[in-house]
């Protein structure tokens, strides 16, 4: 039984999670690597021993709670064996988890996502940001963002996503907390990490997988919406606040398996190219096993002015 | 071998659409009416249209012969028929064409043989003549895999073979002519259309074409979408095309411009028409003396409302709020999975069908009562660590009724153990709950739970509670022991019994995830209610909390909680083996109380 459980998780993960990353989550956000790239290991992992390059964090084990700490026999291979792992008390705090986040100093931001069930992730908790200080490794509240007007018993979800802009030291995190069927009451918040400060939002947005990209020149954050198959991106400022309203991308509409995927992950390569993971989510807590990822790989066309499919899954 | 004394068999399933009548809901429904009166086809009341047999029939003798694929029913020159005859003879091509482990042939059909364009050969070192060279599309239906091959026919020869999983070639134009045929020949697209349509009426004009790609994400079968366009708008009729069938249909807007507008498949066929008719608005039903709302909630299943029999109040409310599943192979694995609605919802499980009304028949054939009944389905069910629920409520035309459910597996091991957890609130202001303890009812003066076991005693062979008013009437209680002909084998049930405080809200409205996966005692969620100070019971409302405990097998010919699937005329079929649990309420006469 176990063995199958891994399976269907390395199944999942191999899809997004292990292209030679270091830290990784199946429900990570990352951001981009080559073109805002900053983060750095943690440096608790090495004083307890850990090895760096072969480690990863995870919330995406299914029968532990909270964050992990795992070394791979093999990093980058999701068949390898993990030869150790280690969650600090702390780490299960939050409940189930979703994000991780890693900035310049080895802080890890992480957030709750419910997993199956509401058990022990209370909906109020559900737009809490938590992170784990890169030299205790402990994992502490790091922000409450606002509740949403209404929380409601429909929408078991708080904060979904999460990016981090280096040059700015801002985070991007969006939540979907008080949205309903019928009311779009999400929002994306900038973050200034270091003043623990929201400095700009945008409102009536439910956003799901973001990333940053640099695509023609602007430093723009492309987010997918929870309410359908679109990718809408907008252009940060030099201060990482938002410049202009969010403007329709490209859609994953129609496209794939299952032809209305919405987006987990947005990553970027050097090119500003965007690899665009796409999954069943309509608000419900469907066990994750059930949803099959599908990668789009998208590229932005000069000429035209406009995104284009490159691979057709 | 199990009997089944009780028929259900269906009566309505919801053809026609819901509608936003004040008469059944309050509420102001936010969808259209294309989504209010899209329909769902009812599986169970399929017509088996004359025109289909012989295609069946090829089917079957297909599967008799040594290589069993379908040949291309369209029409195909000299060299097509060579190219195909070359990559049937070709190991790899025909590499999936049965099963490994038993050799039992799957359903496969050649949909193309045309020549091969150079697009095709792109990544060949040699270069081909291509006029000679084609390209030979195989469809497999149970594993929904493509496969192709590139044939040399003056070579004789298949330069090269691959498949793609998850994918449908394009389908051959004697299969878009049966789908338009199962189209216009179902009621339910007559019925949208107004009159049967003609087959030249299925056409796109937009695009030209009749038929519009679409998918059956849930059941994984050949899908395509024959479309009627009337008044500027188009029907979408969805066609099964491996079973032959309507999916459902259902009405759009006709775009010129903008945008290509959302796919009408499958999935969204049925989780649009379930939130808008079931998710955001209560039903009305009437029947055999009965009365009752019903809709599906968030996470608490199909919930009944303002139950009457004969004008007289019955139960406030009744619903199931969780299921706990445990494997006892390891301890503290298990899921706590709500069920309910498909979108914006808590559940883990999510209604895939409307709710059905089934009548009840005694083994004579005569109609004893209805049954209101709702599934719920993982999407990949019956593969492992995917669920399929049922709920059902049944009412019988003497005044007894049920509230029940089943697990049809399969979950994530032959060790499981599932704990649903029913909440039955019952209208009458001033009850009381009394035991049977083989002499006498004893009344429970507080608050309390019990765990039902091999010693329990029960009145008349059957009666393990009483629920009273202060007149005497009400109803017996009887769990679950293996004689309500449903092939249930026994709830061995923990029951609580709460107090229903005008207020304070134990539950009435949507509860979350009340209790955890796997606890083996009444640790259940209900006893949050009770602990740590009980209330008085006596001459109040109150609710009955039941969590029957079923244990899944999955040993050959006693199958109990477990689904698996089995190749039937080389598609998958699925043997279901549901475990139904529940309470009976048997209405008190003056004979069985003194």
């Amino acid at each position: 039984m176990s063995e199958y459980f891994l399976t269907i998780r390395r199944m999942l993960c191999t899809a997004g999670c292990l292209l030679a990353v270091v830290f990784f989550s199946c429900k990570e956000e990352v951001v981009d690597f080559d073109a805002n790239n900053c983060k750095k290991n943690p440096p608790f992992i090495q004083s307890m021993g850990f090895d760096g390059k072969s480690s990863f964090f995870s919330t995406s084990d299914i029968r532990t709670m909270g964050l992990l700490l795992l070394q791979s026999e093999q990093p980058g291979n999701p068949n390898a064996a993990v030869t150790r792992s280690f969650q600090h008390p702390s780490w299960r705090k939050g409940g189930w988890l979703a994000p991780i986040l890693i900035d310049e100093a080895g802080n890890i931001y992480t957030a709750p996502a419910p997993f199956i069930s509401m058990l022990d992730n209370p909906v109020a908790n559900n737009n809490t940001i938590y992170k784990v200080d890169a030299r205790s490794g402990v994992m502490e509240e790091f922000m409450r963002l606002p509740l949403a007007d209404s929380i409601n018993a429909q929408n078991p979800y708080g904060i979904i996503g999460m990016v981090y802009l280096c040059e700015t030291g801002t985070l991007y995190v969006s939540s979907v907390a008080g949205s309903r069927l019928h009311e779009e009451n999400g929002h994306i918040y900038v973050i200034d990490v270091k003043n623990k400060k929201i400095i700009d939002q945008l409102d009536h947005t439910d956003a799901m997988g973001m990333g940053i990209s640099y695509a023609s020149g602007k430093r723009q954050l492309f987010f997918g919406t929870g309410r359908n198959s679109d990718v809408q991106s907008t252009i940060l400022n030099k201060e990482g606040k938002f410049s202009g309203k969010p403007q329709m991308a490209f859609s994953l509409q129609n496209l794939g398996p299952r032809g209305d995927d919405k987006v987990r992950r947005i990553r970027s390569d050097q090119s500003g190219n965007l690899t665009v993971s796409g999954i069943e989510f309509n608000f419900n807590l469907i066990a994750p096993r059930e949803k099959q990822e599908t990668l789009y790989e998208f590229v932005y066309d000069e000429e035209a002015k406009k995104w284009g499919l490159k691979q057709a899954p | 071998m199990r009997t089944f004394v009780l028929v259900f068999a269906l009566i309505t399933s919801f053809f026609s659409s819901c509608t936003n009548s004040p008469a059944s809901s309050g509420n102001t429904n936010h969808y259209g009416e294309d989504v209010l009166q899209s329909v769902i086809a009812n599986a169970d009341s399929l017509k088996t249209f004359d025109f289909v047999d012989a295609r069946v029939e090829a089917i079957k003798n297909a599967l008799q012969r040594p290589i069993p694929v379908l040949l291309c029913a369209d029409s195909l020159n000299g060299n097509q028929e060579l190219a195909q005859t070359i990559a049937l003879s070709d190991s790899t091509f025909t590499k999936n064409i049965r099963d490994i482990k038993t050799n039992t042939p799957y359903r496969n059909e050649i949909f193309a043989v045309f020549p091969a364009r150079e697009s095709d050969l792109l990544n060949f070192k040699q270069t081909f003549n291509f006029k000679d060279c084609y390209r030979v599309e195989m469809y497999n239906y149970p594993l929904n895999l493509s496969t192709v091959a590139f044939v040399d026919i003056k070579q004789q020869k298949v330069v090269s073979a691959f498949t793609q999983e998850q994918t449908q070639p394009e389908i051959p134009q004697y299969l878009k002519t049966l789908a338009i045929k199962i189209a216009i020949n179902s009621p339910e697209v007559q019925e949208a259309y107004g009159i049967k349509p003609s087959e030249k009426d299925a056409l796109m004009a937009s695009t030209k074409t009749s038929l519009n790609r679409t998918r059956c994400e849930r059941s994984r079968h050949l899908c395509v979408a024959p479309t009627f366009v009337k008044d500027g708008k188009a029907l979408w009729a969805i066609v099964d095309l491996t079973d032959h069938k309507l999916v459902g249909v259902r009405w759009t807007n006709v775009g010129t411009t903008g945008p290509a507008a959302p796919m009408i498949t499958e999935r969204r066929l049925q989780d649009d028409k379930i939130t808008a008719c079931f998710c955001e608005k209560e039903t009305a039903l009437e029947k055999n003396g009965w009365k009752l709302n019903y809709m599906l909630t968030s996470s608490d299943g199909l919930r009944i409302a303002q139950v009457s029999f004969n004008g007289k109040p019955i139960l406030q409310s009744a619903k199931l709020v969780d299921w706990h599943v445990s494997y006892s192979g390891t301890d503290g694995f298990g899921y706590s999975d709500a069920v309910g609605c498909p979108y914006f919802s808590q559940a883990a499980v999510v209604a895939f069908e409307p709710p059905k009304i089934l009548e009840i028949k005694d083994d004579a054939g005569t109609t004893t009562g209805f049954a209101l009944e709702q599934a719920f389905r993982s999407e990949q069910w019956p593969t492992p660590c995917n669920y399929n629920y049922r709920q059902r409520f049944e009412f019988y035309k003497d005044g007894r009724f049920r509230v029940a459910a089943a697990s049809i597996g399969r979950g994530c091991g032959n060790d499981g153990t599932y704990r649903p957890v029913f909440r039955i609130a019952f209208a009458t202001e001033q009850n009381n709950f009394a035991e049977w303890n083989g002499i006498n009812w004893n009344n429970w003066p507080m608050e309390k739970w019990q765990l039902q076991s091999a010693t329990t005693a029960y009145a008349e062979n059957k009666y393990q509670y009483q629920l009273t008013d202060n007149s005497g009437n009400g109803f017996f209680m009887q769990p679950a022991n293996g004689k309500f002909g449903d092939g249930g084998r026994g709830d061995n049930a923990f029951v609580y019994v709460t107090q229903n405080k005008p207020a304070v809200d134990e539950g009435e409205a949507d509860l979350v995830t009340i209790g955890p996966c796997c606890n083996t005692d009444y640790h259940q969620g209900p006893e949050k209610f009770i602990e740590p100070s009980p209330d008085n019971i006596q001459n109040k409302k109150l609710v009955v909390w039941y969590v029957a405990q079923l244990k899944n097998d999955d040993t050959k010919g006693n199958e109990y909680c477990w689904a698996e699937s089995v190749l039937q005329n080389g598609v998958y079929v699925t043997k279901a083996y549901p475990c139904f649990a529940g309470p009976m309420f048997v209405p008190i006469t003056k004979t069985i109380s003194k």
